[in-house]
């Protein structure tokens, strides 16, 4: 996402000029203390239109009112992150605001946000330079008409905690919007050469602070898409076609639904844009009636070719396509001969590593609010990325995009799956059928049938060592199906070997390591990508790139009788290619090494544990290359010889992100990257069985709960480097860890996600059966 | 034959249809006895229509103590259909044999029991026969409530009649031919009836008389928790009491054969009967919910007899001492499922069971204690406890005010006879229950039922 | 058929169907959206009420089950919001998303009546039941520890 994404800054810097003017009426639709103030009550949903207010705004990103109140638009999406604290924190901090006149306000999509997309852990780092330059000229302006107003010169005066104060005299912003001569502009180039504070003069960024968002939601009164309402609205559940793409409606019986009290009618889609092919709508007065009435509505489908595939077809495609040495797209990695060096090499280590699906399960089931008003479509619903659906929904309702917006709230968990939005369009198609306010919500197990899982995954590494063990040669092939051709084909990158390929799908195995001559290929899963709608989810690729990757340094470092820390360590020099370069990847490999050492430092590497257990390490540059977070994990793990249960004793966690922004928050942050890594190595997952995915609920999908959560010992690299992203790259290091540390405690090596007793069971069977044979 | 039919049902498909292995047997009966003498045995003459009392022509204080008995005696459980008026009848009980309605016993002239005098109610009561001379179908307990004092009967009735009329004609009977036809009852009549008042044992005290009486005539117990015999008489000797099955439900055993690892003492007997909840035991769901309930109404004295009585057949607090080791065991046994989950089947019923069913470190949860102490995870039959998770337990069921969810929404029929052979496996020593999927889609399939 | 309770001390009525699950009358009828919608099988927690006290899955809690029942909602578990282990919530500022919160509230609400000083272990078997996907369980196991400490605070002031 980073590279969509990061566009996107540039252009938010520069395309837009910042008016700095006393205006100007504007329309506030927002959540939590946006409109109703702390601790009042929410605003009405769908959408509670505030009073034209007059004030400041000297830039599109906030506005100060007459009352000193401090209104910053967030385009971000607000989903647990809270994200609109953070980067207000980053506005509030270069404005000198006082941060208790803060409001927050959630933008629709009108197009002078710029495009929205909201993931990839790249909300801070993108808009930090644009919110510190809008603080900044905020500021020099309020302090120009303030020391106009206190007759003094601009020289004379500091603002400090919403005030402009000249030795001993001060006012305040909200007099100054009221009396002051605001009419200070700021050219592109002027705003772009603004300077901006240095960390060490920093008063709100770096340290701790509540965020906004938190109080509504211990009271039941936070606002998200399923909560949205409007009058006159019916509900409509769908009943999902047999498989994902390629299903038609043949016939609809909805004979034994009319007995349902409530139920109105069931309407077959019709969607140009091809993204709900198949689908029915079941409409009904109300939800559950709608649940009643879509179990008794009978549809005949011709089924798209997909509806038989199964785990084990992904899984044998993939390795079909491994073997084939010309499929996929090669990164650039720098050239060489890498089947030469690898033929050469005295030592050759070779693995496949493979992961299973993994579902969101986002705890807000998926949902939107659709309806026509004075002939825009209004959407309302939670989404992270309005910019990638908007033109789909523009296709699919046959109207330009410009009559089409979206009001976005509350989400109730992303990880990535609101970044398809693909849940929008039935709900718009089916209000424009109906021609009235339409809710759609999708149970729980439509919703995991419908959801943009993580794919499969097969991976296969190679390396190959001269007679001195160093390294010469390493391949990486890793297949799955991809997000960015589904959703966002544009984004395609161009392979050296001009094979288009998906970014998201392969980072994490251009590594930072020396390994010799290097080839990292990217290969589509084109049976998996017909078969569901691949999807991001918390770290995306490098969720599983890292766990083959690091699992596989394991065996590398073991194969050659060499420590698994010093064989990284020695890997990690730091040059060449993996230098780092500014502004985001100073120090390279050198950063990972750091974080590398220092959670080996603390958990004790080395030292003696009882037999059973283990420990084992793990450590990654986060997702991208150029906006690395540095991590490592050490794993102590304990392995029962019975059962095949491994229990996780105890995490420690090492993480390098830069300038922290909010202490706490980012700390939060970790918190939940991390367990959802251990969720993924050890407790959650589904297969591929007749088409869809084969665990649709709690009863048999299983994440982690609290009873699985082990001690975790989290700790920040102090840096006043530019800040990256938190919220996912911790997962990147949490089942290598693992894998290694049960390796540690027991010799065998699993290479499948997740972990399951089973799996240690099977391969401890198999060890043993190779043990007897071999003599 | 009747063999024949009944052994052609499991025990279980025909249970709690006492009513109409009764009426099996009556055509059993007719058999036996050949059709004159039968006819002669099984004619009661109509007794003569009255004007219907006036409710201030009965003492107060004898209608308040009929309501009293009216109540514990469960008349308007059966009498009346759920949410319509009391006593009104229409109360459908269902059978294999189809389906037969409980009549209206409001003093409503036309429809109801208004023209009855109260020697015609005392033999309905006492003898099983109606005014008008026919045979009343045994679903109606009259072999209990023939022990009940004239007295009590009387006041029964004094409360009855000041009753609000219902109009409401009871609708007919759909029962597979012959056993609609009422005469046939005689015959099980001469078999298994012995009319008589009861009669205090010399061998006990007043106190433990007053239970019995309570139990044995007005409350009928027995009816429910004790087995029957082919001919659908209540087993005597060691079989009484010793449980059966009743509308789908397992009326457990009251004697010491009771499986629940903490004894029924007679302070969990006075929880569970007039609080709706048994600490070491559960709350009363299906059949005994309204029971129990019921039996709130009864005078503290009564409340202390009745469960003195049913103490006493148990023995329960002669064992008393073996509550600290069940509560202690499971304890344990809670304590070992709390924290990291190792187990598939105890993540799944930690996530779906202990957010409510949880005890503490070293103590019992009074209103929701872990289901190791549970009686249904306890029972030869699993029937009670699927039922329980199918279908939840209402507001007016159970421990008043609260309510369990109904996870047969959710949950597939694996999934609760995985739930259930956990808690099989887990809190009980009991062995494992067989073929729990296929009893949990048969009990899906008969639906939650009307208690 | 008609079936009435009371919801945060306030008399409702409802012609619901019978197996209408108590979750959606709360939400779309009575409107009281705190309580949420996240598994509809009883197995996350997110519509965790109270129900005579007890916490109770509402999204498979038939209404017909509810005659007479006294409900109390995430709305209702304090007039002004400020039951210790809200209170707790804010101070460790637990919630992420938010959305599984008003569930474990309610939750950790009775295990703390049940147990005002709980051990881990019984956080763990109590609070399993309640799924968070973003996985705030390291605060609020420590939240539930300090509003048991608040609570003990405003039981001695008192």
């Amino acid at each position: 996402m980073t590279r969509l994404l990061r566009h996107d800054a540039g252009i938010a810097l520069s395309r837009r000029s910042f008016f700095v003017s006393t205006l100007a009426a504007s329309v506030v639709f927002g959540f939590g203390r946006a409109v109703a103030g702390e601790g009042g009550s929410q605003p009405a949903a769908p959408a509670q239109l505030a009073p034209r207010l007059t004030g400041f705004e000297p830039t599109i990103w906030f506005r100060i009112d007459q009352g000193g109140l401090i209104w910053i638009n967030i385009a971000k999406a607000e989903m647990g992150q809270h994200i609109g604290t953070a980067l207000a924190r980053i506005l509030a901090d270069e404005l000198e605001a006082d941060w208790d006149a803060v409001r927050l306000v959630s933008v629709d999509t009108d197009p002078k946000w710029g495009p929205m997309v909201t993931g990839a852990s790249t909300s801070v780092w993108q808009t930090y330079p644009v919110f510190s330059r809008a603080g900044a000229a905020g500021r020099i302006a309020l302090i120009e008409a303030g020391a106009a107003l206190l007759g003094v010169s601009s020289s004379a005066c500091v603002a400090r905690k919403g005030r402009v104060e000249a030795g001993s005299r001060s006012i305040g912003y909200g007099e100054i919007v009221q009396r002051g001569d605001l009419a200070r502009r700021f050219s592109a180039d002027e705003l772009t050469a603004l300077a901006i504070k240095t960390p060490d003069k920093w008063t709100l960024i770096g340290r701790s602070v509540d965020a906004l968002d938190i109080p509504g939601k211990t009271r039941g009164e936070a606002i998200y898409g399923i909560d949205a309402e409007v009058d006159g609205m019916v509900y409509a559940r769908p009943k999902l076609p047999p498989t994902r793409y390629g299903s038609t409606v043949l016939s609809i019986d909805d004979t034994a639904a009319r007995s349902v009290k409530g139920y109105l009618r069931s309407i077959a889609l019709e969607d140009p844009s091809g993204t709900v092919p198949g689908w029915v709508m079941v409409i009904a007065k109300t939800y559950p009636a709608a649940i009643r009435a879509t179990e008794l509505v009978q549809v005949t489908w011709r089924s798209g070719e997909t509806a038989a595939v199964s785990d084990q077809d992904l899984r044998d495609h993939a390795h079909a396509l491994i073997a084939d040495r010309s499929a996929g797209a090669t990164l650039d990695t720098g050239g060489g001969d890498v089947e030469a060096a690898y033929a050469k090499a005295t030592t050759r280590v070779e693995a496949t590593y493979t992961t299973a699906g993994v579902l969101h399960f986002q705890l807000e089931p998926v949902n939107a609010l659709a309806f026509q008003k004075d002939g825009v479509f209004e959407i309302h619903t939670g989404n992270q990325a309005q910019s990638f659906i908007l033109a789909v929904l523009a296709k699919a309702l046959q109207v330009p995009p410009e009559k089409i917006v979206m009001r976005t709230y509350l989400i109730g968990g992303g990880f990535g799956r609101r970044l398809n939005g693909d849940y929008c369009v039935p709900a718009a198609l089916t209000a424009k059928a109906l021609q009235g306010p339409v809710k759609m919500v999708l149970t729980r197990e439509d919703d995991s049938l419908l959801d943009s899982i993580r794919s499969p995954t097969v991976q296969t590494l190679r390396l190959g060592f001269d007679a001195g063990r160093t390294p010469v040669a390493m391949d990486h092939a890793a297949v799955a199906g991809w997000p960015v051709l589904a959703m966002v084909p544009q984004g395609l990158l161009k392979g050296t070997n001009g094979v288009l390929y998906d970014p998201y799908s392969i980072s994490g195995a251009d590594h930072w390591y020396d390994v010799g001559v290097q080839r990292v290929r990217a290969i589509n899963n084109d049976l998996a990508q017909k078969s569901f709608r691949p999807g991001w989810l918390r770290a995306v690729a490098p969720g599983w790139t890292n766990w083959a990757l690091e699992c596989f340094m394991d065996e590398a470092a073991h194969r050659i009788g060499q420590d698994p820390l010093a064989f990284r360590l020695a890997r990690l020099t730091g040059r060449g290619i993996n230098a780092g370069s500014a502004p985001n990847a100073v120090g390279g490999a050198h950063r990972q090494a750091n974080v590398l050492r220092r959670v080996a430092e603390r958990a004790g590497w080395g030292r003696a544990l009882p037999t059973g257990s283990g420990l084992g390490l793990a450590s990654s540059f986060g997702q991208e290359r150029d906006m690395p977070t540095w991590c490592a994990c050490a794993a102590e793990v304990a392995v029962d010889q019975a059962t095949g249960v491994v229990t996780v004793r105890k995490l420690w966690v090492e993480i390098d992100a830069g300038a922290i922004i909010n202490p706490d928050g980012a700390r939060a942050q970790a918190e939940g990257a991390v367990l959802w890594g251990l969720s993924m190595a050890l407790y959650e997952g589904t297969d591929f069985a007749n088409g869809r995915v084969r665990d649709t609920n709690l009863d048999s999908y299983t994440p982690l709960r609290i009873s699985d959560v082990p001690t975790l010992e989290i700790a920040f690299v102090e840096s006043t480097e530019a800040p990256m992203g938190l919220g996912e790259p911790p997962t990147t290091v949490i089942a290598p860890a693992i894998g290694n540390a049960i390796f540690a405690a027991t010799g065998l090596r699993l290479r499948h996600l997740p972990i399951r007793p089973v799996d240690v069971l099977d391969a401890r069977a198999k060890a043993s059966a190779a043990a007897a044979t071999t003599p | 034959m009747a063999r024949a039919i009944t052994s052609s049902f499991d025990e279980k498909r025909i249970a709690g249809r006492r009513l109409c292995r009764r009426l099996v047997v009556g055509a059993v009966a007719l058999g036996l006895l050949g059709l004159a003498g039968f006819a002669a045995f099984a004619w009661q003459p109509a007794l003569p229509e009255i004007a219907t009392p006036a409710p201030s022509s009965f003492a107060l204080n004898v209608v308040a103590r009929g309501a009293v008995l009216a109540a514990a005696g469960y008349c308007s459980s059966c009498h009346t259909v759920p949410g319509g008026q009391p006593f009104g009848g229409g109360y459908a009980m269902k059978s294999a044999f189809g389906t037969i309605y409980s009549t209206n016993i409001s003093p409503d002239r036309e429809t109801g029991i208004g023209a009855w005098s109260k020697d015609a109610f005392r033999r309905a009561m006492h003898e099983g026969v109606a005014r008008d001379g026919s045979h009343l179908f045994p679903a109606f307990p009259y072999e209990h409530f023939t022990k009940i004092s004239d007295d009590d009967v009387d006041a029964i009735y004094a409360f009855i009649m000041s009753q609000k009329p219902v109009h409401a004609s009871a609708q007919p009977n759909a029962l597979i031919p012959p056993l609609g036809i009422r005469a046939l009852q005689a015959g099980w009549k001469l078999l298994f009836f012995r009319p008589g008042r009861f009669k205090p044992s010399a061998d006990h005290d007043a106190q433990w008389n007053r239970g019995a009486y309570l139990a044995e005539a007005l409350d009928h117990c027995s009816a429910c928790h004790s087995p029957r015999n082919l001919l659908g008489a209540e087993r005597g000797g060691a079989a009484r009491y010793s449980g059966a099955y009743v509308d789908g439900w397992f009326a457990p055993p009251l004697t010491a054969a009771n499986p629940s690892p903490s004894p029924w003492t007679s302070d969990e007997l006075h929880a569970y009967l007039f609080q709706g909840i048994g600490q070491f035991h559960g709350t009363p769901a299906g059949p005994m919910s309204p029971a129990a309930h019921s039996l709130f109404v009864l005078p503290q004295a009564d409340q202390n007899a009745l469960v003195r009585y049913i103490a006493s057949i148990g023995g329960g607090d002669a064992r008393a001492g073996s509550a600290a080791a069940a509560k202690g065991l499971a304890l344990q046994i809670n304590a070992t499922s709390a924290g990291r989950q190792t187990d598939p089947d105890a993540r799944f019923y930690v996530a779906a069971c202990a957010s409510c069913h949880y005890n503490g470190t070293g103590v019992i949860n009074p209103a929701r204690p872990d289901l190791a102490l549970n009686s249904a995870a306890h029972l030869s039959s699993p029937d009670n406890l699927i039922r329980v998770i199918l279908f939840g337990i209402d507001t007016p069921e159970g421990a008043p005010g609260l309510v369990m969810p109904a996870f047969g929404k959710g949950f597939s029929d694996a999934d609760v006879a995985r739930l259930a052979a956990y808690l099989r496996r887990t809190r009980t020593d009991q062995p494992p229950w067989p073929n729990l999927q296929k009893t949990v889609a048969d009990i899906r399939a008969q639906g939650k039922g009307v208690e | 058929m008609s079936t009435s309770f009371l919801v945060n001390g306030r008399p409702v009525r409802t012609d619901e169907e019978a197996d209408t699950p108590l979750l959606w009358v709360l939400r779309d009828e009575i409107g009281l959206k705190g309580t949420k919608f996240g598994c509809g099988i009883g197995m996350c927690g997110a519509c965790t009420v109270h129900v005579g006290g007890r916490p109770t899955r509402s999204c498979i809690t038939p209404i017909s089950a509810m005659e007479g029942a006294e409900v109390t909602t995430i709305e209702g578990l304090d007039p002004a919001g400020q039951h210790p282990v809200q209170q707790a919530w804010r101070e460790l500022q637990v919630p992420q998303c938010g959305y599984c919160q008003s569930g474990q509230i309610m939750q950790a609400a009775v295990l703390l009546e049940d147990f005002p000083n709980p051990t881990d272990a019984d956080i763990d078997a109590v609070m399993t039941g309640n799924l968070c996907r973003c996985m705030t369980y390291s605060r609020i196991r420590d939240a539930i520890k300090a509003a048991a400490r608040l609570t003990v605070q405003a039981t001695t002031h008192d």
